[in-house]
């Protein structure tokens, strides 16, 4: 399947160096988007250094414990839902591949098979919601 | 000297006895479960570098399910983990003893 | 290349053939839906669909093997539909419904979210149902980890108890560990099947017609004892049981009932389905795959009489009531073990199909009989379990006779009475194993159940005629767990007298795996 798309793409589009033109393209700008305000910062900006402004930023009162202090649980929480409802989407990628088959015969059925998916990933992430897993209280 | 398939199949292999290893001698749970991932990592080279050397895609399938599985894996043992921290306050498998071994 | 592509426009689907799957798939996410909209009143929902949708389910299962004349495999062989199959739909089926009986009364005494738990249940059954329904490694493993997971979370179920948590824990990594070795297991198979021109596989029926075309043959032995190494923690065959006491006593009464019916099954269903379709028996015993049978079910025997002599003896000097049972479903695991080796031995496709009927029917008949001894247990724990060690039955049988003369029969048949079902599923196995010439193992078990029958007697006769010190308070008998002992003490008796019924219908067709591709 994997096989069977690249080699459709290169037909189009020329050789296997050109193909992936468009992915380098994004990646260049996808590395220069937040390198580039770094740079552009480091040269732009004022030098000017004290005690107070070196310290922990705390919602602009003075930091009362160490940085290296037990976390609450919630953020596991949040991690875990996270890695979840990220790891899923993985389902996608090969999805995307067979997509359009050789003649769109196939296409309306993934298309639903997929929304049927997605459905039950929104039945959980609402069960979650409903439950009190998303509160921060 | 271009790779052999034999170079990913031992790397796994290492990395999969590595896991086993850990998770036999380890004695914090999240360090054992770190060791689970790695066999599991190590099985997903193993089908990798497989399917990559018989051009055939369902090995590459089989990874995204482990993946996923693994994903879901970590979530149920870090839930786990976090109740017992709760009513504990360790996670050392020695302290885990009201049930004899 | 082609091939693949082909593939990709073919997706051979056809959703009949899973209808029993989908059913409780569907039902588990409508549960949920309810558990997080429904208003407290509206609780019990719940549990009536998730009841409901196990007889649609069963109902489904047994209509496919009755009344669907179409294809026998779908999605390109990864779903078969075979006796081996529909048998252990219906062990789950039951054993599913009886959990969610005794679980009513246990739900409500400990305030526990009953939807949850429901949910639960019904994605663990789902993923029972794939193992045994599935004719490629991929859905094995699939299934398998459905099932797993649901199971976890399950063992930790009564979330403020340290017991409860351990056992959980101890679950999650031992289980987690042997799933790694059976994916292993899975990872070097399907790297041994590949052949000078085609890729590996990873397909049971395919795997078989590639034995003795292996380049690799070592990688394949290695993937097989991987494999069983994985199977026997799920299933707690002996050198792997070591897990199954800390974690049935620490579980939750009715989870340890489901654990020790229900997942123990499916462990047999998916080991049973891949080493006796996967590696079958060779007609030459000098090529890979005879090679590869002879190992595998020259390891499996001895497990077998392991296992069984482990259970039994160990659990003599058990003094807590589930320990005693989790070893007895060692015990249990062993003897299955016995028709399982037949199965693997059989020549011909008819003694192995009903040697694997008679699998299917023992793991029935453990299954009912076991879901009634822990309805009992889970009675008397009350609350927290607590009364769970053997002195807390002394002298309660004219006390609560209700209670303690059906414990007596289950335990009874446990042990392997005549006209009890757990009598007649000991004679089916032992007799498909004598007929494939495995005297010496029949012979161990058989001297086994005369071991066992001093651990079972001795908790009846601490019943009826040991001196009661502490105050006894009976037990209210709800509804929910009298049906659940209705039904199992029918089933006691009716597999027990007439077991031709069921037997004719787990082995009207045989099965046909061999025959895909």
């Amino acid at each position: 399947m994997l096989l069977q798309a690249t080699t459709t793409t290169a037909h189009n589009i020329g050789g296997p160096g050109t193909a992936y033109l468009p992915v380098m393209v994004f990646f260049v700008f996808a590395v220069a988007f937040p390198v580039m305000p770094l740079i552009l910062g480091r040269f732009l900006r004022p030098w000017k250094y004290g005690k107070d402004k070196m310290r922990p930023y705390e919602c602009g009162i003075d930091p009362e414990t160490g940085a290296h202090d037990r976390f609450t649980v919630r953020y596991y929480i949040v991690a875990m839902l996270f890695l979840i409802f990220d790891v899923e989407t993985i389902f996608l990628l090969p999805w995307a591949i067979i997509f359009m088959g050789k003649d769109f015969s196939f296409t309306l059925f993934a298309l639903i098979e997929m929304l049927i998916f997605i459905g039950i990933l929104v039945v959980g992430y609402y069960y979650a919601w409903r439950k009190g897993a998303l509160e921060w209280a | 000297m271009t790779p052999q398939l034999s170079w990913y199949l031992a790397l796994s292999a290492m990395l999969f006895t590595i896991g086993v290893v850990g998770v036999l001698i380890k004695r914090n749970v999240i360090s054992m479960f770190m060791c689970i991932e790695l066999m599991l990592n190590a099985v997903n080279l193993t089908f990798v570098a497989f399917s990559s050397f018989f051009h055939d895609v369902s090995g590459q399938l089989f990874v995204f399910i482990v993946m996923t599985v693994a994903a879901a894996e970590a979530a149920v043992g870090l839930g786990i983990i976090i109740t017992i921290f709760r009513n504990r306050e360790s996670l050392d498998v020695d302290d885990a003893s009201v049930l004899k071994l | 290349m082609s091939l693949i592509a082909l593939q990709a426009t073919n997706p051979d689907i056809n959703l009949t053939l899973i209808a029993p799957e989908l059913i409780i798939g569907i039902a588990g996410v409508l549960v949920m839906m309810i558990d997080a909209f429904a208003r407290r009143g509206q609780r019990w929902l719940t549990g009536g669909l998730s009841i409901v949708a196990l007889i649609a389910a069963g109902g489904a299962s047994i209509w496919l093997g009755a009344g669907w004349r179409g294809a026998r495999s779908a999605f390109n062989g990864m779903i078969v539909l075979d006796d081996l199959r529909l048998s252990f739909t219906l062990i789950f089926v039951v054993v599913s419904i009886l959990t969610i009986l005794i679980a009513a009364a246990w739900i409500d005494i400990e305030k526990l979210p009953a939807g949850e738990f429901h949910a639960l249940l019904l994605f663990a059954t789902c993923g029972m149902m794939l193992m045994a329904s599935a004719g490629d490694l991929v859905i094995v493993f699939l299934g398998l980890e459905i099932l797993s997971i649901a199971t976890y979370v399950m063992a930790g179920f009564r979330r403020t108890d340290v017991r409860s948590n351990e056992s959980s824990l101890k679950y999650f990594i031992l289980g987690s560990f042997a799933s790694a070795f059976l994916l292993y297991g899975i990872a070097l198979i399907y790297g041994a099947t590949a052949t000078a021109t085609l890729p590996g596989t990873t397909n049971i029926a395919t795997i078989a017609g590639r034995l003795n075309h292996s380049l690799y043959p070592p990688l394949l032995l290695a993937g097989a004892a991987m494999l069983l190494v994985g199977f026997g923690f799920k299933i707690a065959t002996a050198p792997f049981h070591v897990w199954t006491p800390d974690v049935y006593e620490g579980a939750p009464t009715p989870v340890t009932a489901f654990m020790a019916a229900g997942p123990k099954a499916a462990g047999f269903a998916s080991f049973m389905r891949v080493f006796v379709f996967g590696f079958p028996i060779a007609t030459a015993a000098a090529s890979t795959a005879g090679y590869t049978h002879k190992s595998w079910l020259g390891t499996l025997a001895i497990m077998a009489a392991l296992t069984m002599s482990v259970g039994n003896i160990v659990a003599i000097v058990q003094n807590n009531v589930k320990r005693m049972l989790a070893y007895s479903s060692i015990a249990h695991a062993g003897y299955a073990l016995v028709g399982f080796v037949a199965a693997g031995a059989a020549t011909d496709a008819e003694q192995r199909s009903a040697a694997l009927t008679s699998v299917a029917f023992y793991l029935l008949t453990y299954a009912v009989m076991n879901m009634g001894a822990f309805a009992i247990v889970t009675l008397i724990a009350r609350g927290n379990d607590r009364r769970t060690a053997v002195e807390d039955y002394n002298g309660i049988g004219f006390l609560s006779p209700v209670l303690a003369f059906s414990l007596s029969l289950f335990l009874l048949s446990l042990l392997g009475m005549p006209l009890t079902a757990g009598f007649m599923g000991k004679v089916m196995v032992f007799t498909t194993a004598v007929r494939q010439g495995y005297l010496w193992l029949v012979v161990i078990g058989v001297l086994n159940t005369a071991v066992s029958a001093y651990y079972y007697l001795r908790l009846i006769i601490v019943m009826f005629f040991r001196e009661r010190n502490t105050p006894w308070d009976a037990p209210r008998l709800p509804v929910s767990v009298a049906l659940a002992l209705v039904i199992t003490i029918a089933g006691v008796f009716y597999l027990g007298l007439f077991p031709g019924r069921v037997l004719n219908a787990f082995g009207a067709h045989p099965s046909i795996s061999l025959s895909i591709r």
